[in-house]
């Protein structure tokens, strides 16, 4: 039974027993009313006809044919006593058994034509109804109603009224059960079939075919749900599309990242591990479940933990270190900072998301060059013995033919003074040419030193002035040997700079060298200046000065401008390389001027102190200072 | 009687150190060779001698090692030890120092290298 019905059902019981109750009430009250009415009526008949019939018998004083008048009427329905009082108001006779009561005897002198309600205790309630014969003068009647007859009766009338409302009621109920059931059963059908739409069960149907309101919303109903598991099966197809889709980006992607010849992990801003490929498992021997959701720095170290932080900062910039990996082998972490365009912090450190940190084993790399600065230093010092042998003998053979041929030769003829001559000549070609060659090999292995950035560096304070008072010391020799001149110039408070003061006299004996070698005639000026966070140092000569296009190039290895050919001073080609490298090691820049047969001006800088980039530079310093070179 | 010891493997360069010194062997310095650390050794602890020229790479004991052991034995301290190394770089003079060596010759060398400082050292000592 649906609930609807259930609840008509008991409004209905309430409605229907508040109206039963009223009607039972108001016709029972009439009811009342009317018997009342008819028994004083029917009492005050029988007392009247008493009183007419009765006056002579009471004249005569005959008490004995009144009583038999008066039996007669008790068995009249309804009629429960009757007594005649006299004129005195002596009960002359009466009908009670077996004594008059006492409450009759109360009453027994009203004479008023009325009625009175009496009760008498265990005969029950009477209607009294008193008549007066002739007027009073010779007595009363009284007639006592039974008003329990009245009672049943009125209980029985009562009775049959409410027996038969309760039969029309449960009749009318029956038919409205009926009723709200032929209604109710189509939408508890509906009911059930909206909750089946609601549940996504576009399966379920409905077999309501009535043409009222509850078919019409059926009709609807089906047509919605038809509507609905279309569209639900087309969002479901796209959304399977989709997710194809997706995953196969995801799969590519993964794919991409996993076939990575390089190591690959990602971390988040606090340098917790999100992410690794198999590569950088098998270059650290480690596996993957270690290594997610730990730091890193204590899976690789504080170095790899230092370039997360910096890439967090600047993440417009790619950090390397180098790290070691399992088994010996070295790599190289790039890292950069991740940051998502769409995110609108304006603070560049919010937008980061974490650092992607690429490594690559470099340990073929670092193999090839260490190889290529050992084979240099080989073949350098396997040079360097026979070049010792060859220079050696060289020289001994000059001391003996010195010492002890050339003298034994005179008098001579103007043929043997040329021989000798020509002997002198070409025992000085093979000292001066073997001497270069020493040069080129000492040469040769300090700028692959240079490059190779395994040279150790010696970084402290230094005054500018030391180091040119040093590189003039060192090459005073080559001055007086040319009989030139020497001046300089120190601008005053020149601030101090950081550098390794051997490599930096290194720059200047090569650069005063060459001065000296390609200036036959004039002066070399030295000038120490210092501009904005720099100090420069310029050491011009008044020499053959350089070609416009040998200019540039002057700074490249083996490179000697002009004409090799001509008698010109022979060098390495390697001096103002290894000059450049000290210098741009230092953070400062080396440059040349010249104008051709008036001389030519060599210029460096160096920052001062203050000027240094501090995390550069000191970088750079630090690792010098803690890797042990290997020559 | 003064003694000058080259220790070489090579033999050229200890024919040219030998060449070089001709005018000392003249006056009567005693000049002896040795072509390995070894043999170097044992030579030095026998004879003694004023100066030695000690090459650095040297089969069975390198220079560097032979050159501590005599300057770490207090009867043979006062030697004079000069290096002969084909490696002309910092670290080999510094190392050189460390291991107490008196002196550091670059391969090559010129007669008068060698010359001025025999003559320094015997001179020094003769007096
Ligand atoms: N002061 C100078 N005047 C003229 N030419 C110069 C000067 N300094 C260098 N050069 C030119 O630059 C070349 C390269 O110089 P460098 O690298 O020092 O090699 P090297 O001095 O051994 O030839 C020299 O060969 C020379 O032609
Ligand atoms: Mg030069």
């Amino acid at each position: 039974m649906s609930k609807l019905f259930k609840r008509t059902l008991i409004i209905m019981i309430v409605l229907f027993a508040i109206i039963a109750m009223t009607t039972a009430v108001s016709t029972g009250w009439n009811l009342y009313n009317d018997l009342i009415a008819e028994y004083k009526s029917k009492g005050s008949a029988i007392a009247r006809s008493i009183a007419s019939s009765s006056v002579e018998t009471l004249l005569n004083r005959e008490p004995s044919t009144v009583q038999a008048m008066i039996d007669q009427f008790t068995e009249i329905l309804g009629v429960s006593y009757v007594f005649v009082v006299d004129n005195q108001g002596e009960i002359i006779s009466h009908t009670f058994v077996p004594m008059i009561p006492r409450e009759i005897i109360q009453i027994k002198n009203s004479t008023l034509d009325t009625s009175r309600d009496v009760s008498i205790e265990g005969k029950g309630e009477f209607i009294d109804i008193s008549f007066p014969i002739v007027e009073g003068t010779v007595g009363v009647v009284h007639v006592g109603m039974d008003k329990g007859i009245i009672f049943s009766q009125l209980r029985a009338g009562m009775f049959r009224q409410l027996s038969l409302l309760t039969i029309i009621f449960i009749i009318s109920v029956v038919f409205a059960y009926m009723f709200v059931n032929k209604i109710s059963q189509p939408l508890n059908k509906l009911t059930d079939y909206s909750r089946k739409l609601a549940s996504h069960d576009f399966t379920a149907t409905v077999d309501i075919k009535s043409q009222d309101e509850i078919g019409m919303l059926a009709e609807t109903m089906k047509s919605m749900a038809m509507d609905l598991s279309e569209v639900f099966e087309r969002y479901e197809l796209a959304l399977k599309d989709a997710i194809v889709e997706l995953q196969d980006t995801l799969a590519y992607l993964t794919a991409v990242i996993d076939n990575m010849a390089d190591g690959l992990l990602v971390t988040d801003t606090d340098g917790i591990i999100n992410h690794v490929n198999p590569a950088l498992s098998l270059m650290f021997h480690m596996r993957e479940a270690d290594m997610i959701g730990k730091n890193c720095r204590d899976i690789f170290g504080i170095e790899l933990f230092e370039l997360v932080e910096k890439s967090r900062k600047h993440p417009d910039e790619a950090f390397t270190t180098g790290i070691k990996l399992a088994g010996g082998k070295f790599g190289q972490a790039v890292a950069t900072g991740i940051h998502k365009d769409s995110l609108e912090a304006e603070d560049v450190h919010e937008k980061g998301i974490g650092s992607v940190i690429l490594i690559r084993d470099i340990t073929a790399e670092k193999e090839i060059d260490q190889m290529k600065t050992d084979f240099i230093s080989t073949v350098s010092h396997e040079l360097r013995t026979p070049l010792t042998s060859v220079l050696g003998f060289t020289e001994i053979i000059e001391k003996r033919l010195e010492e002890n041929i050339f003298p034994l030769l005179k008098p001579m003829d103007q043929g043997v003074i040329a021989t000798i001559k020509r002997i002198r000549n070409n025992i000085k070609i093979i000292l001066s040419e073997g001497e270069r060659l020493t040069a080129l090999i000492n040469d040769v292995l300090d700028i692959s030193k240079l490059e190779a950035g395994k040279v150790e560096w010696k970084m402290e304070r230094i005054q500018v002035q030391d180091l040119i008072e040093h590189a003039r010391f060192a090459t005073s020799s080559l001055f007086e040997q040319k009989k030139l001149e020497f001046r300089q110039y120190m601008e005053p408070g020149l601030p101090e700079i950081i550098g390794d003061r051997g490599r930096l006299i290194q720059v200047l004996i090569n650069l005063f060298s060459n001065a000296v070698k390609f200036t036959e005639q004039g002066h070399i000026l030295c000038q120490a200046t210092k501009s904005d966070n720099e100090v420069v140092v310029s050491i011009a000569d008044t020499g053959f000065g350089i070609m416009e296009g040998d200019l540039s190039s002057v700074f490249e290895k083996f490179k000697q401008a002009g004409d090799t050919l001509t008698d010109k001073p022979r060098g390495t080609g390697l001096g103002l390389p290894i000059c450049r490298q000290i210098i741009e090691y230092h953070g400062g820049k080396i440059w040349a001027e010249s104008q051709p047969e008036k001389g030519s001006i060599f210029s460096f800088s160096l920052p001062v102190l203050s000027a240094l980039p501090p995390t550069k530079g000191k970088a750079g310093f630090l690792h010098y200072e803690e890797s042990e070179i290997q020559l | 009687m003064q003694k000058i010891l080259i220790v070489d493997d090579d033999p050229l360069i200890r024919l040219l150190l030998e060449e070089i010194l001709t005018d000392f062997n003249a006056k009567g310095i005693q000049i002896s060779t040795a072509d390995n650390g070894l043999t170097a050794l044992e030579l030095i602890k026998r004879e003694e001698p004023d100066i030695i020229f000690l090459d650095v790479m040297l089969p069975q004991m390198d220079g560097f090692e032979v050159c501590s052991i005599i300057k770490n034995d207090l009867s043979l301290k006062h030697l004079y030890i000069i290096m002969l190394t084909a490696k002309g770089q910092e670290i080999d003079k510094k190392k050189a120092h460390e291991y107490g060596a008196d002196y550091y010759i670059t391969k090559p060398f010129t007669i008068q290298d060698v010359i001025r400082k025999v003559s320094e050292v015997l001179g020094a000592s003769s007096q």
